[in-house]
């Protein structure tokens, strides 16, 4: 572990491939489900984002009514997709820094499909008028444990895996995937206890469930991404963690500050006064661990610009690495007591800072991991650069939209909503423009995630390209420089193995 | 030489050699990822270090305005009152006419204890009810009127004819009230003397009743000819004055 | 840094800010005393309890299955938080003919009678706080409220002054139905035909009689009361 760009010994790139080899299934079946979710998703936010400029579409219908159709494309977005991504990442990547093959296929599909059930069940729920009510807790209220035992089934076995794992460093992405795997089920059961079990005071479900919105996005959402980020930069570049020191000090600033964070939404509703000045200093101070990754992060991908340019993986995860540095500027920006809070508190703002964090953070640096393992795991290479680069770039405008939106247009909103002496209307009129702006983010969403869904499939089908050669961005016209042999050489092992016939 | 055609996953191939080539070739993606090097010490940047700095004191400055921390039993700021709003009107009701605001109060108790006996025209009924329209007592002196309405009345009325026992109305009316119910009965149903019996003269008008030589007993006829024959002291209000429609007050804005 | 260490340090981390800001609070709040009224001071003797009447629990939960909660709040900040009390109706209504200026903050006993406080997520529309109210006094003043409501839900841009409303029609609580005998009450000033009625369902009747309840502007006892003193001329 001295020397910046060794490559491995055969021994172990057979033992890694063997444990790539023992998850394929898992992994590609909540990639591939996640992915369908997604679809689901983003077309939902397509019909809920018309609806709030054009209402009469589609307006007779009870299952497509504004209140049904959102919470039903919010529910899909995070449970359907974002935690089926992360299940996937998680078991590949734990077992792959534990060393350990994945024993439990079995059970992991079962539970991977009770997931399914239990999403559906709920997005059907939603729509056919049984939502709870509660912002991003809207399935009915059977779902909850079906989601929480088929998550414990999940990830039990890379805490097992973890446990059991040669002696040996433990690295960075491990402690990020633990806390995650740890944090959730706790911010979980905590939330839905309070809100639907146990009755309390109806302001207080309130705050405890605007602390679970965030909580979720920053204890769980944050700390996989991040994990998987901190995984792919030094693995694909070959160059060290820029500071690892650094690195575990974002760790515990995350760990400390993000679970106080949540209750600024609640400004002047009454409940215990300093819980929402608590949640705003939090998700400001939320700032220092997202810098703090990010820096370490994009140093250590932009150490190599050859790679850089070239590995969809890197590419994607540097993108969404971005996406947090943004998200982090508007964590502060929107969140400002005395001049900004009051202004982006009931407006887009919220909406556009949640799909920022879940698209523009979370899911790029999915896709980022995506790319890297779904070619080891079903052994094939994507079949083509181009449409990486149009699921590329077209999400990057659609998420550029989205958080312009969330910064600017959210603020003037809510300065025409505080505009007291004009009539209402004006403040209603002003959210007009940017309520077609977020449709056209999402329709610029969805069509770079078309090649993404087609590509994924054709993967799935094992109908990847089988070379040894990944597939690049760049092409390098000058075969002979590549280690991989001759571009479109399929069945060539690399220089460190001569074919015998 | 080997079928490429056959190639599958599941493919057994007796020669050992050529099956440890096919497990490498497929580990291919593996044999050329690189190790993760996780020995970074390079310094932090300044220029975060000064970010950071500045956001930790916004971040002091917010909790700063969160009062006291973990006082769950407020759920207010300490010490809150409402700011006025910024170069709005002054808040409250818009300012009426003393004329329409008294005769607005008159009309609701008029509905909850006059119409009952002398009827929503306040006619009457012609037999135990007598008419106030017209009414030489009604639109005469204020105190006679008021006598009438604190104590009840017995006896002929001012036309001559007897009708039925007014019961007193005076119980836990206010002055508000009975101004308010004079001034409507005295400019509506066909009557419009045009002036104001103010609170300041129903107020008197309580008074006086207090210390009349037949207190808690009606008035009659011949008492309110002797005693009561007059107006009731009090500056007369310009019907014109505006005044907050609650409290009948004068209205302080222009 | 060892596993032990990690759970310790996570437990702790995550463990210290879970009690403070959502523990605690919850059951303080689960809590709360209701506040006595003082003869003196409120000219009321007994409890405070801000009386709602109305379907509020079946309205409520149609209210949250169709998701209003998105769209319109139902909270009023006090002044250093947001200027939502200086709209002329939204906190209560500026110029009552009986009370004056009844508008006034939201406070902790204003939700009773619902599991979870609807306080809102956005406001593309305006706040309901007071809806009750506003509908009572001001839009369909001298007119059955409830009627101006279901028409408002069959399709809120009906309304002249309305026309550029984007909230979404609720057609689907409603039913039509041919004419037996004479018009129902609750049916619309408008059909679509002349033997048919459209009628309000269930659920319509329930979460109108829910925002008919939405009056946040009662009396409140003198320590929730933070209007600036009088000052007597």
């Amino acid at each position: 572990m001295s020397s910046a760009n060794s490559t491995t010994s055969e021994q172990d790139a057979i033992l890694r491939s063997g444990i790539d080899r023992s998850l394929r299934h898992p992994v590609m079946f909540f990639l591939t489900s996640g992915a369908a979710w997604l679809a689901v998703s983003i077309v939902l936010g397509i019909v809920a984002s018309w609806k709030v400029h054009s209402p009469e579409l589609l307006s007779g219908c009870a299952w497509l009514t504004y209140g049904r159709v959102f919470p039903a494309h919010i529910n899909a977005l995070i449970y359907g997709w974002g935690f089926q991504a992360a299940f996937a990442i998680i078991i590949w990547m734990m077992a792959r820094l534990s060393r350990k093959e994945c024993k439990a296929v079995g059970t992991i599909l079962a539970a991977g499909h009770i997931w399914n059930l239990g999403v559906a069940l709920g997005i059907v729920g939603i729509f056919a008028g049984f939502s709870t009510g509660i912002p991003w807790m809207e399935f009915p209220i059977f779902a909850w444990p079906v989601l929480l035992v088929s998550y414990i089934s999940i990830i039990i076995w890379s805490f097992i895996q973890f446990r059991v794992r040669p002696e040996g460093h433990v690295y960075i992405s491990q402690w990020y995937f633990l806390a995650a795997m740890i944090w959730f089920p706790w911010i979980y059961i905590t939330a839905n206890t309070l809100l639907l079990c146990i009755p309390g005071h109806p302001l207080m479900g309130v705050a405890i469930n605007t602390w679970y919105k965030s909580a979720i996005l920053f204890l769980f959402f944050t700390p996989v991404a991040l994990g998987a980020a901190y995984y792919l930069a030094p693995k694909v570049t070959g160059s060290s963690v820029y500071s690892y020191s650094l690195a575990k000090l974002g760790f515990w600033s995350l760990a400390i500050i993000a679970p106080w964070a949540g209750m600024q939404k609640l400004v002047g509703v009454p409940i215990p006064y300093f819980l929402p000045y608590v949640g705003a200093a939090a998700t400001v101070l939320l700032f220092v661990p997202a810098i703090t990754a990010s820096i370490n992060i994009l140093k250590t991908a932009t150490s190599s610009r050859d790679v850089l340019k070239g590995s969809p993986s890197l590419q994607f995860m540097t993108a969404g690495i971005v996406g947090l540095v943004i998200m982090a500027c508007a964590a502060v920006f929107l969140n400002l007591p005395n001049s900004t809070l009051p202004l982006s508190q009931f407006s887009m703002s919220g909406y556009g800072f949640q799909i920022l964090a879940l698209y523009g953070f979370f899911s790029l640096v999915m896709f980022g991991s995506i790319y890297f393992i779904v070619p080891r795991v079903t052994r094939r290479e994507w079949l083509s650069r181009r449409l990486i680069k149009m699921h590329f770039f077209f999400s990057i405008y659609g998420i550029m939209t989205v958080a312009l939106i969330a910064i600017f247009g959210g603020i003037q909103q809510g300065a025409a909503q505080e505009a007291f002496e004009q009539p209402w209307q004006n403040a209603a009129t002003s959210a007009f423009p940017y309520a077609v702006a977020t449709t056209i983010a999402w329709c610029f969403i969805l069509f770079s995630n078309v090649f993404f869904f087609l590509q994924l499939t054709l993967m799935w089908l094992r109908l990847g390209r089988r070379s040894s050669h990944p597939t690049l961005l760049t092409s390098s016209h000058d075969s002979s420089s590549s280690p991989h042999g001759d571009d479109g050489d399929i069945d060539n092992a690399g220089p460190a193995f001569q074919a015998t016939h | 030489m080997p079928n490429k055609n056959q190639h599958s996953d599941l493919d057994e191939s007796i020669n050992v050699t050529e099956a440890h080539g096919r497990i490498v070739r497929e580990a291919a993606a593996c044999a050329r990822e690189k190790r993760i090097v996780q020995n970074g010490i390079e310094p932090v940047s300044l220029w975060a270090l000064g970010a950071c700095a500045i956001v930790f004191v916004i971040a002091g400055g917010i909790l700063g305005g969160g009062g006291n921390l973990f006082a769950y039993g407020t759920n207010f700021r300490e010490g809150y009152v409402r700011t006025p709003a910024p170069g709005a009107a002054d808040s409250g009701p818009v300012p009426k006419e003393a004329l329409v605001a008294y005769m607005a109060k008159g009309a609701k108790i008029y509905s909850a204890k006059c119409n009952g006996c002398h009827g929503s025209d306040a006619k009457g009924n012609g037999a135990t009810f007598p008419s106030l329209v017209g009414s030489k007592w009604v639109l005469g002196e204020t105190e006679r009127f008021a006598m009438i309405v604190l104590n009840g009345l017995q006896g002929p009325v001012s036309n001559g004819t007897t009708y039925g026992v007014m019961p007193p109305q005076g119980i836990g009316m206010s002055p508000e009230d009975l101004a308010g119910v004079m001034t409507y009965v005295r400019n509506n149903f066909g009557n419009s003397k045009g002036d104001v019996v103010t609170m300041e003269m129903a107020k008197a008008a309580i008074d006086v009743s207090g210390v009349r030589k037949k207190v808690g007993t009606s008035v009659t006829g011949p008492e309110l000819e002797s005693d009561h024959l007059k107006n009731l002291s009090g500056t007369p209000l310009d019907p014109k004055t505006l005044v907050d429609p609650i409290t009948l007050e004068a209205s302080k804005l222009p | 840094m060892s596993f032990r260490i990690f759970i310790l340090g996570l437990s702790a981390t995550f463990g210290v800010a879970w009690l403070t800001v959502v523990v605690v609070p919850y059951i303080t709040m689960k809590n709360l005393k209701p506040i006595e009224l003082n003869e003196a001071v409120d000219g009321a003797k007994g409890i405070f309890y801000p009386k709602r009447t109305g379907r509020i629990a079946n309205g409520a939960r149609v209210y949250a299955e169709n998701g209003c909660y998105l769209c319109h709040t139902q909270v009023i900040r006090p002044t250093y938080a947001g200027n939502d009390l200086y709209r002329d109706d939204w906190a209560g209504l500026k110029a009552d003919p009986d009370r004056g200026d009844t508008r006034r903050e939201t406070n902790a006993y204003d939700f009773f009678g619902e599991k979870f406080a609807q306080v809102g997520v956005s406001r593309l529309g305006p706040d309901l706080s007071n809806l009750g109210r506003r509908v009572e006094s001001i839009y369909a003043a001298g007119k059955d409220p409830a009627n101006w409501l279901f028409s408002h839900l069959y399709n809120p841009r009906n309304e002249p002054k309305r026309y550029q409303s984007t909230c979404p029609s609720f057609r689907f609580l409603f039913v039509e139905r041919t004419i037996k005998g004479n018009q129902s009450s609750d049916a619309l000033p408008f059909s679509v035909d002349q033997n048919v009625e459209i009628v309000p369902n269930a659920d319509a009747k329930a979460l109108v009689s829910y925002l008919l309840s939405l009056k946040k502007d009662q009396a409140i006892p003198a320590v929730l009361n933070f209007a600036p003193p009088k000052n007597k001329g």
